[in-house]
């Protein structure tokens, strides 16, 4: 048996996967990986993952085996040392694999020009899946662990390590993005000529009261023509929904099932896991994309 | 058929467009196309009704654009409208006892009527499943007779305690577990809706019929008391 023990859980870690699916109709978010093309990364180090990932944001987990050994490897833009139980310090990379033994520590110290970064373990956490997915919604109280990771929290990986061999791939090219091509809105006619105009023009900043449910943005007030109170409806990760104080708001991961705020646009697929990883502060702008 | 048709909602999603309206004949309509779709074993990530929509969504465009044309051919075949009776009728008893009934006199003030009054006119409808949402298993019932129509509070409760039953607008509901809320609360309901053990978690799907009957804090102590499980619910409460 194999065993980690959590030392320092960080800020907002919680264990991940591609999402949880075909339950949104019962109130049952999507949630997974903010940042979904790192995971994707991580696939080609450790296949063996188990859909078992730990998502961390800004500040890192230090993660200390209790008992045998594993292997992992963490993925993003992030500082991170090795304390060895021999008291000797290792440095260590992204992207590249780790043998962890008993006693050693893996301090992931924060992140850098980004948000969250993501572990990777050989044979998963030895957790058990809740309604076909590994993914935590804190807010909702469903997952695998339905709450953040605590210090102190402990995992059993029955498994050992299959091979010592040390894999790498290059760094992956996650480019900042700050421009963003959106599609049309389901009410994109809520929203007169001239405020279509400044959504385009406008430049939008992104503030601190993000997460993972959303990311709420400040610039010049999108009002509708119309009104900002529509008949809730079914809504998908991506949504740039506007309430009533014309302050958009990018929906993300753990998304509110339905929706009442008209939909001004949407971001694409890959573009959610670029948004994700822009701290508090950063200027972006929207093109929006006519013809789809 | 109030159904008007099919637009792209993103990349990687769909509309199904039932109008601007609302009513239970129009939710009647979504929710059994929403079971047609759903038996079409689409490569669908999650099929989402509404009051008078539903979105579709899948992994990406192409994807999209593969079953749009499966979902269009089903929509025109009326003739394979064959899902009649899947959905449940509930008799759900409800507790108004003053402990829970956190909001009723706001209620009673409103529309000038006595506490008998509003538990009398709150069970004695049988309520449509309009759908499920805001939070898991949370249903959306309608509709409650004119004498109840109550805005939501204004300021929202911080803290609704888990199987209240509230009212807000034309429509009630129950709240699975604590949550902050609007909703003005009547009463609670001794046992859970939303099981994380189950693999269908949620007691309630969208077109079940929902009846409230009254029952005193004694009984409700006694139905919490046992603790059912979801099946064992389906069994003792719906038909």
């Amino acid at each position: 048996m194999n065993s980690i023990i959590i030392t320092r859980a960080g800020t907002h870690s919680t264990i991940q996967d591609f999402g949880r699916f075909q339950y949104q109709h019962l109130g049952v978010s999507p949630s997974g990986a903010m940042d979904q093309r790192i995971i994707t990364e991580l696939q080609k180090i450790i296949p063996n993952h188990q859909h078992q990932f730990l998502e961390f944001a800004y500040v890192g987990p230090s993660i200390k085996v209790k008992e045998g050994s594993v292997k992992i490897c963490v993925g993003g833009n992030c500082n991170m040392s090795i304390q060895k139980n021999n008291n000797s310090q290792l440095e260590c990379q992204p992207y590249k694999s780790i043998n962890l033994f008993e006693g050693d520590e893996l301090i992931i110290h924060n992140t850098i020009d980004s948000v969250y970064g993501y572990i990777a373990f050989e044979h998963g956490l030895g957790l058990e899946p809740c309604l076909n997915s590994y993914s935590t919604d804190t807010k909702a109280g469903i997952g695998s662990i339905n709450r953040p990771l605590n210090d102190e929290d402990i995992f059993h990986i029955s498994k050992d390590v299959s091979s010592w061999d040390l894999i790498s791939i290059p760094k992956p090219d996650l480019e900042k993005v700050t421009n963003f091509k959106v599609y049309p809105g389901p009410q994109l006619q809520y929203f007169s000529d001239n405020t279509l105009q400044s959504f385009i023009s406008g430049v939008f900043t992104i503030t601190n009261q993000s997460d993972r449910m959303g990311i709420r943005l400040k610039g010049e007030s999108l009002i509708s023509s119309k009104s900002h109170d529509i008949l809730s409806e079914g809504i998908l990760p991506g949504s740039i929904q506007v309430p009533s104080d014309g302050q958009p708001i990018v929906l993300m991961r753990d998304i509110p099932c339905t929706g009442g705020y008209p939909k001004i646009a949407i971001l694409n697929e890959v573009d959610i896991s670029r948004i994700s990883q822009l701290p508090p502060e950063t200027k972006i702008t929207f093109d929006l994309q006519t013809i789809y | 058929m109030y159904f008007k048709g099919i637009n792209s909602y993103g990349d990687r999603g769909l509309v199904l467009d039932f109008g601007n309206e609302t009513s239970k004949s129009i939710s009647q309509e979504v929710n059994e196309t929403f079971l047609n779709i759903s038996n079409l074993n689409l490569q669908s990530l999650n099929i989402i009704p509404s009051f008078n929509k539903i979105v579709v969504i899948f992994e990406n465009s192409k994807i999209r654009d593969q079953n749009k044309d499966k979902i269009s051919m089903k929509m025109k075949d009326t003739n394979s409208q064959t899902n009649k009776k899947v959905t449940k009728t509930w008799e759900i008893p409800a507790c108004y006892n003053e402990d829970f009934a956190l909001d009723i006199k706001i209620i009673q003030k409103l529309h000038q009527i006595t506490k008998e009054e509003v538990i009398n006119l709150h069970s004695s409808v049988r309520y449509y499943t309009y759908y499920i949402g805001f939070m898991p298993g949370f249903p959306y019932l309608g509709d409650v007779p004119s004498q109840l129509i109550t805005p939501r509070l204004a300021t929202p409760r911080v803290k609704i305690p888990a199987r209240s039953i509230g009212i807000a607008k034309n429509h009630t509901c129950i709240y699975p577990k604590v949550s902050p809320g609007g909703w003005n609360i009547i009463g609670q309901i001794p046992f859970d809706i939303f099981d994380l053990q189950s693999s269908y978690p949620s007691l309630f799907l969208p077109g079940d019929e929902v009846k409230f009957y009254s029952v005193s804090l004694s009984e409700f102590e006694k139905i919490r008391k046992y603790n059912f499980s979801l099946n064992e619910l389906i069994k003792e409460y719906s038909s």
